[in-house]
């Protein structure tokens, strides 16, 4: 469902200029308004009262109130749902093109993360690969100095799994240049010439500070984004991790804000893990992500339902008050 | 001769027992619009002829009446004996038992025989303007004092009236003669009834103080009012209500009737469903369920010890009491009371130690 939909007041419509058949509630609370004023001047007159509010507990008005608000609450549900709003469903993805970006920088040798990150973040890339539905064109890229694609889209598992545990550690990390070879690996995805492409996203995993590369990680992200591929980022690592490189001790805690900034630029998420569990638990989030898409559906029958449910309150409360029980 | 008119004002036109004449119904919903009653129904004058009422204080005045005065006069009650002063007394007027008892000539004295001054006081406050059967509470009022001005027309008795306004209190001279009287309730009549909801500055016992202020002649004061305070919820009779006071000094000198309006929705709370009960003197305004016969039961219950109230606060004030219903016949409760008052009145009015009677 593509059509064309309007927001008001946060919530989109189908048609949402049926809407301004909501201004007949102003109208509808100001007559009743009017006739609580006028109603008062139309009581029985009576001598003893007094004595009548003495003996007689307040009788509280709010069951007369609160029927009205709920008359009133109903039409605003049933105008809503005349105006068709809009939901989001999940729905699985049928066709898809993930490249994975795993970070391969000599920080991953660090062993805050039970065995070191680096075996802990191949075995949770392997398990995503595993869970991902047969039929997603699954790409690996390796993040270094020297970042490239080590697995072009496929669907062959068994070869990215080999991949994966071939890779080997390499100096430097350029995040820009990963997000690059990532959107040159998207396009390498198999299909029809001038078919419709699957649709692209990029899970990135990285774990230390953008240390080179030519391109800017924020402006790769601008180009991603004007690729329409979301990239989902992953810090992986603790604020405390270091790798001895050369005899000298370095911290090498990940960079959240710059990947949190690159999953802003593009739609996606940008998620942390401390430990080899979270980074499954992070992944299986992923994979609702990117196995599964968001469409726009019609909700009108929810919203009929909050106004019956309205209209139902204030009806008990309209036949407790006017009702003479026998 | 046009043959006198005997029969009773009409009365029972309620809306509950569905005849055409709505009467004072309307009262129900705004302010009557003028009175409901006709001064030629008020009472039956030639039928009150033979009515007497019995008037047991004594009284002071300018002029020869029919009834007994407080100082000496040519009158027909006899006083005490003192000395014949020759020249100044009446040879005939000489009292012999005495003279012979004391050997020194003796007169007796007689005490003057007075005119009667009757002063009403109405009260026309926005609680009077009501009323669910024939006739407002004001009307009725108004009905009573006629009844009662005529029952108690002698030979030179006065009749004036006070008419008690939530803001002011309007004097109507105290004038001898039936058509004097029938000026006055035609007057009473068309005394412009009073809008719901102002702000009083005067209650009954304002009203009762003013009759005391402005009438310090000795003599027959009628109170005409429903005695409702507003806003009062006091049923405890022990305590006495604002009025009593100005009641028992309004007491002292005179011999008082008070005369208390009630109407048939004020004994029964009226069975009209769920609705908007406001009051016409206060700001009170609240939804009442009247078709809940507890709720109902428990006004009526409150109602009747509210008016056992008004009467024990009377019986202390040593005043006459008459209740009268807009729903019934004036004329024949106020005979029947008339008749009982003449064994009671003389206990009743007993004045207080020390006062004269």
């Amino acid at each position: 469902m593509n059509e064309q939909t309007g927001t008001f007041l946060g919530v989109e419509f189908f048609n949402p200029e049926r809407l301004w058949a909501l201004l007949i509630l102003p109208i509808l609370v100001i007559l009743y308004l009017l006739l609580l004023q006028l109603k008062r001047n139309r009581g029985m007159r009576y001598t003893q009262t007094g004595i009548v509010g003495a003996v007689l507990p307040r009788q509280s008005q709010w069951r007369r109130h609160v029927s009205v608000a709920m008359a009133l609450c109903s039409l605003v549900a049933i105008t809503g749902a005349w105006a068709r709003p809009v939901g989001i469903e999940k729905v699985p993805r049928e066709r898809a093109t993930v490249v994975i970006v795993l970070d391969r920088s000599l920080s991953m040798q660090a062993t805050d993360v039970e065995p070191t990150r680096m075996d802990a973040s191949k075995q949770a890339a392997k398990d995503f690969i595993a869970e991902l539905p047969p039929s997603f064109n699954v790409a690996l890229v390796g993040l270094s100095a020297s970042s490239s694609v080590l697995a072009p889209p496929t669907t062959d598992r068994g070869m990215l799994n080999r991949v994966i545990e071939q890779m080997g550690v390499q100096d430097g990390t350029a995040i820009g240049d990963a997000i690059m070879a990532a959107i040159s690996a998207v396009g390498m995805a198999p299909g029809e010439q001038g078919a419709d492409p699957a649709p692209a996203m990029i899970v990135l995993l990285s774990d230390g500070q953008n240390t080179s590369g030519q391109t800017d990680p924020v402006a790769a992200a601008q180009q991603a984004k004007a690729a329409e591929i979301p990239i989902h980022t992953i810090a992986f690592g603790t604020m405390n991790g270091y790798v001895d490189v050369d005899g000298a001790r370095a911290n090498v805690a990940p960079d959240v804000a710059l990947l949190g900034e690159i999953a802003d630029i593009t739609g996606g998420r940008a998620m942390d893990a401390k430990s080899a569990n979270q980074l499954n638990d992070v992944y299986q989030e992923m994979r609702s992500e990117v196995g599964y898409e968001e469409v726009k559906k019609e909700v009108t029958a929810q919203w009929a339902l909050y106004a019956f449910a309205f209209a139902f309150v204030a009806s008990l409360g309209a036949v407790s008050m006017a009702a003479r029980w026998p | 001769m046009t043959t006198p008119d005997f029969a009773p004002p009409p009365s029972g036109t309620t809306l509950a027992n569905g005849r055409g004449d709505v009467g004072a119904a309307e009262s129900v919903l705004r302010e009557p619009s003028g009175p409901t009653i006709p001064l030629n129904k008020l009472a039956p004058e030639a039928a009150l002829r033979r009515l007497e009422l019995t008037v047991v204080r004594r009284l002071e005045g300018f002029l020869q009446g029919d009834h007994l005065g407080l100082l000496p006069g040519p009158g027909s009650d006899l006083n005490d004996a003192r000395i014949y002063v020759p020249g100044e007394d009446d040879v005939r007027r000489m009292d012999w038992a005495v003279t012979a008892r004391t050997m020194t000539p003796h007169v007796r004295d007689t005490m003057a025989d007075r005119e009667l001054e009757v002063w009403a006081l109405l009260d026309a406050s926005p609680s009077m303007n009501w009323g669910t059967a024939g006739i407002t509470k004001r009307d009725l009022g108004i009905a009573a004092i006629a009844t009662l001005g005529f029952i108690s027309q002698k030979m030179g008795d006065r009749f004036g009236g006070l008419v008690m306004h939530s803001d002011s209190v309007r004097r109507f001279p105290a004038r001898s003669g039936r058509q004097a009287l029938y000026g006055l309730l035609g007057r009473m009549l068309e005394d412009p009834i009073e809008k719901d909801n102002l702000p009083a500055a005067l209650g009954l016992a304002e009203g009762i103080e003013a009759l005391i202020r402005t009438q310090r002649r000795r003599g027959m004061r009628l109170v005409v009012s429903d005695f409702l305070s507003p806003g009062d919820k006091v049923l405890d009779a022990n305590t006495p209500p604002d009025w009593e006071r100005p009641l028992r000094r309004l007491a002292v000198r005179n011999q008082v009737l008070c005369v208390e309006v009630v109407d048939a929705g004020e004994v029964e709370f009226p069975d009209v469903g769920e609705l908007l009960i406001r009051d016409p003197e206060t700001d009170f305004a609240r939804y009442v369920n009247t078709s809940d016969p507890r709720a109902r039961k428990m006004i009526d219950g409150a109602s009747q010890a509210q008016r056992t109230r008004i009467a024990a606060a009377m019986r202390r004030a040593g005043v006459g009491h008459i209740r009268l219903q807009t729903d019934r016949d004036w004329v024949a409760d106020i005979a029947r009371f008339v008749l009982t008052y003449r064994r009671t009145a003389a206990v009743l009015h007993t004045p207080p130690q020390g006062v004269s009677k």
